[in-house]
C-alpha cells in the first residue's frame, strides 16, 4: 500500500470500495427510569471489493443491513469496527474528501425540497457538492436534459409525478459529477416505464465509466444490471458472485409457479410441510397469488402440491427453470 | 471559498424556501407586529420613548424568533424533506450551512423591526425620533449578529435531536425576558442577572437603547460603548463555541444515526 502524502492509500488502482471487517451497532434505550440498553449489529464483517467501472448490487430483505451498509460508505455513519477506503481515501478520516468524489441517490418520496423549482434544487445542491461557479449552470442543463427534465426545470417539484421525482433525485447525486455513485433502491415504488427509464439511466452512466452500488428489491433489475452481487442477510454477507455464478447455486432445483385464488398462509404452510419442498415464497396479492415452490424433484412433488391446493381455485401450474430470484429466496430463506 | 459558497448558498437557498412558504409571515411578521401593539395599548398616552421600547422589543421578538428558527427548525425541515441525508453528506462544512441560513433570516429581522416601526409610527401618529442615528445603527445591526452567533449556538444541540422544534419554542419567551427586549432586566429578581448578562442581546438591546432614547438612565452601568464590548466579546464566544461543538455534533449525528431519523 502507497500512501501518496495527501491521506489518499493506493490498493489498486482498479478497487474504488475497499471494506474489510465492517462492523455498525446501533444502541436504543427503553425505558424511563431504568433504562436498558439494547444493542443492534446492522452489519457484522463485512469484506468487500468493488472495482472501477463496476456495477455492484447489494440485495437482502428489510432490515439486512443494506440501507446501513451505504450509509457507512457515504460517510454519513461511523463504523463500530472494521475499515473502509472510497477511491483509496479513508471514510473517517477523509470523509470531506470521500464525500467531493460520490453521489448518492436515494429512492422513495423525500430528499428533495417540495416548495423550489428543480433547476433551484440542483442549483444548491451543485453549490455544496462544489461544482465551479463557471461551469454551474451549464452543468444543471446538461444534467436535466440527460434525465429529461429539461422543459420541467422551472416547475415546482411537488408538481412532478413519482418517476420525475425519481429523475430528480438522479439528476441530484450526479449534479457534481462523482466517480462513484451509490444508489438506495432507485426504482422503489416506480410504476413500470419510470423504472425503466431509471434502468435506462443507471446504464448510461455505466456506459459512461461511473462505478455503481446499487441496492434494490427488484431481482430482474439486478439480473439485468448488475455485474457482480452481494446477498446480504442479518448483517453478513451470504453470497458474493455474478447474478449467472448466483444461479448456479440452485441449479439443481426447480420451480413449480402456481397461480390462482384464495390461496392463504395456511396454503403456504402446508406446502412448506411436504416431503421434498426446500422453500416457498409467495407474492399475495388480493385478486390473485402466485406461489413459488423450490424442490429438487418438481416431478415427483406436483401431485403433492396440487393435493395441497384442492380446495382453491387455480387457474396455472407451471414448472420453470430457477432464476436469481429463486437463488435469493435459497439464501436469504431464514429470514424469507 | 467552499465554505464561503456554502454560506452564501445556504442564505439563497434559505431566502428561496422563504418566499416559497408564505406561511413563515405568521410567525415572522404578524406574530411580532401584534405583540408590540398589544404592549403600546399598555400605555395610556405612549410617548416617543414608549414607542421606541415597544418597537424595539417587537422587533427584536422577531429577529430572534427568526434567527432561532433558521437554527433550530431549518434542520428539521431537513429532516422532514428527507434531504438530511445530502446536506450532511456535501462536502461543505454543517456549521457553514447553518450559518448561512441564520444569516438569512437575521435579515428577516431587520425588515421584520422595520416594518413594526413604520406601521407604528403611522398607527400612533408619532414621530420617530432617535438620539444618535449612526449609533443606533451600528448597535442595531450588531445586535442583529449577535443574535445569529446566539442561534449557531444552540443550533449545534438541535442538530442531534429531533425534538429540535419543541426547543426552538421553549427557548423564545425565556430569551425575550432574558435580554429584556419589553422591559429593563432591573425589574427580574436578582438571580436572572447572571443569566441575562450572559446573553449578548442583552447588552446590545441595552446598546441600542443608549444609542436612542435621550437622557437613557435605566441602562446597564457599562454605557454604550462597554455594552458593545460586551456583546462582541460575548457574540465571539458563542462563535468559537460554536464551531467546536459542531465538531463533536458531526462525529456524535455519525455515532448515533440521529440526523437522518425524523
Amino acid at each position: 500500500m502507497l500512501n501518496d502524502g495527501e491521506g489518499k492509500v493506493s490498493v489498486s488502482e482498479d478497487v474504488v470500495i475497499d471494506v474489510k471487517g465492517l462492523v455498525r451497532k446501533y444502541q436504543s434505550n427503553s425505558g424511563i427510569l431504568h433504562q436498558k440498553k439494547k444493542e443492534t449489529v446492522a452489519v457484522d464483517h463485512i469484506d468487500l471489493e468493488v472495482k472501477r467501472g463496476e456495477l455492484f448490487g447489494l440485495l437482502g430483505p428489510n432490515g439486512a443491513g443494506k440501507t446501513t451498509t451505504i450509509k457507512v460508505l457515504t460517510t454519513l455513519l461511523l463504523p463500530t469496527q472494521g475499515s473502509v477506503r472510497i477511491l483509496g481515501y479513508d471514510i473517517v478520516k477523509d470523509s470531506m474528501e470521500v464525500r467531493k468524489h460520490i453521489g448518492l441517490i436515494l429512492g422513495g418520496e423525500r430528499g428533495l425540497y417540495y416548495r423550489i423549482t428543480a433547476r433551484q434544487n440542483l442549483r444548491y445542491f451543485a453549490d455544496l457538492y462544489g461544482v465551479p461557479m463557471s461551469i454551474r449552470d451549464k452543468r444543471i442543463d446538461e444534467v436535466l436534459a440527460k434525465v429529461n427534465l429539461t422543459d420541467k426545470a422551472d416547475t415546482r417539484v411537488e408538481d412532478f409525478s413519482r418517476g420525475m421525482k425519481q429523475r430528480l433525485h438522479i439528476a441530484k447525486g450526479i449534479i457534481h459529477d462523482p466517480e462513484l455513485i451509490f444508489m438506495d433502491e432507485p426504482t422503489m415504488g416506480l410504476d413500470p416505464q419510470a423504472a425503466r427509464e431509471a434502468r435506462e439511466l443507471t446504464k448510461d452512466l455505466i456506459a459512461s465509466g461511473k462505478t455503481i452500488l446499487l441496492t434494490t428489491h427488484y431481482m430482474f433489475e439486478a439480473d439485468e444490471l448488475c455485474d457482480r452481487i452481494g446477498v446480504i442477510t442479518r448483517g453478513k454477507i451470504v453470497a458474493l458472485n455474478t447474478p449467472s455464478g448466483l444461479k448456479s447455486l440452485v441449479r439443481d432445483t426447480s420451480v413449480i409457479e402456481v397461480e390462482g385464488f384464495g390461496i392463504t398462509n395456511v396454503d403456504i404452510d402446508a406446502l412448506k410441510a411436504l416431503a421434498g419442498v426446500r422453500t416457498v415464497s409467495a407474492n399475495m396479492s388480493e385478486d390473485k397469488q402466485v406461489l413459488r415452490v423450490q424442490t429438487g424433484d418438481a416431478s415427483t412433488l406436483l401431485t403433492g402440491v396440487t393435493h395441497a391446493l384442492q380446495d382453491r381455485k387455480i387457474i396455472g401450474m407451471r414448472i420453470k427453470e430457477p432464476t436469481l430470484e429463486d437463488a435469493y429466496l435459497w439464501l436469504v430463506r431464514e429470514d424469507a | 471559498m467552499p465554505r464561503l459558497r456554502a454560506l452564501a448558498a445556504s442564505f439563497r437557498h434559505q431566502a428561496t424556501m422563504f418566499i416559497a412558504e408564505p406561511q413563515w409571515l405568521i410567525p415572522n411578521i404578524i406574530a411580532p407586529f401584534i405583540f408590540t401593539m398589544v404592549v403600546l395599548m399598555l400605555f395610556k398616552e405612549p410617548g416617543p420613548d414608549a414607542l421606541l421600547y415597544a418597537v424595539l422589543g417587537g422587533g427584536m421578538m422577531g429577529m430572534w424568533g427568526n434567527t432561532l428558527y433558521a437554527s433550530g427548525f431549518s434542520i428539521q425541515s431537513d429532516r422532514w424533506w428527507g434531504t438530511s441525508d445530502a446536506i450532511f453528506g456535501a462536502p461543505s462544512p454543517l456549521i457553514w450551512i447553518i450559518g448561512g441560513r441564520t444569516l438569512w433570516n437575521a435579515l428577516v429581522g431587520i425588515l421584520n423591526g422595520l416594518f413594526v416601526l413604520v406601521v407604528v409610527v403611522l398607527a400612533f401618529q408619532m414621530p420617530f425620533q432617535v438620539n444618535d442615528l449612526p449609533l443606533f445603527v451600528l448597535s442595531f445591526v450588531t445586535t442583529l449578529l449577535s443574535l445569529a452567533a446566539l442561534g449557531m449556538l444552540f443550533s449545534a444541540a438541535f442538530v442531534l435531536t429531533r425534538s429540535a422544534q419543541v426547543m426552538t419554542n421553549g427557548l423564545e419567551f425565556p430569551i425575550y425576558v432574558g435580554t429584556g427586549t419589553m422591559f429593563p432586566i432591573a425589574l427580574l429578581p436578582l438571580w436572572t442577572s447572571p443569566l441575562s448578562l450572559a446573553l449578548a442581546p442583552t447588552w446590545g438591546i441595552d446598546a441600542i437603547r443608549y444609542a436612542a432614547i435621550f437622557d437613557y438612565d435605566q441602562g446597564l452601568w457599562a454605557g454604550f460603548w462597554g455594552d458593545m464590548l460586551a456583546m462582541c466579546v460575548l457574540s465571539i464566544v458563542y462563535l468559537l463555541v460554536s464551531v467546536w461543538l459542531y465538531k463533536i455534533v458531526d462525529k456524535k449525528a455519525r455515532e448515533t444515526a440521529s440526523l437522518t431519523r425524523y
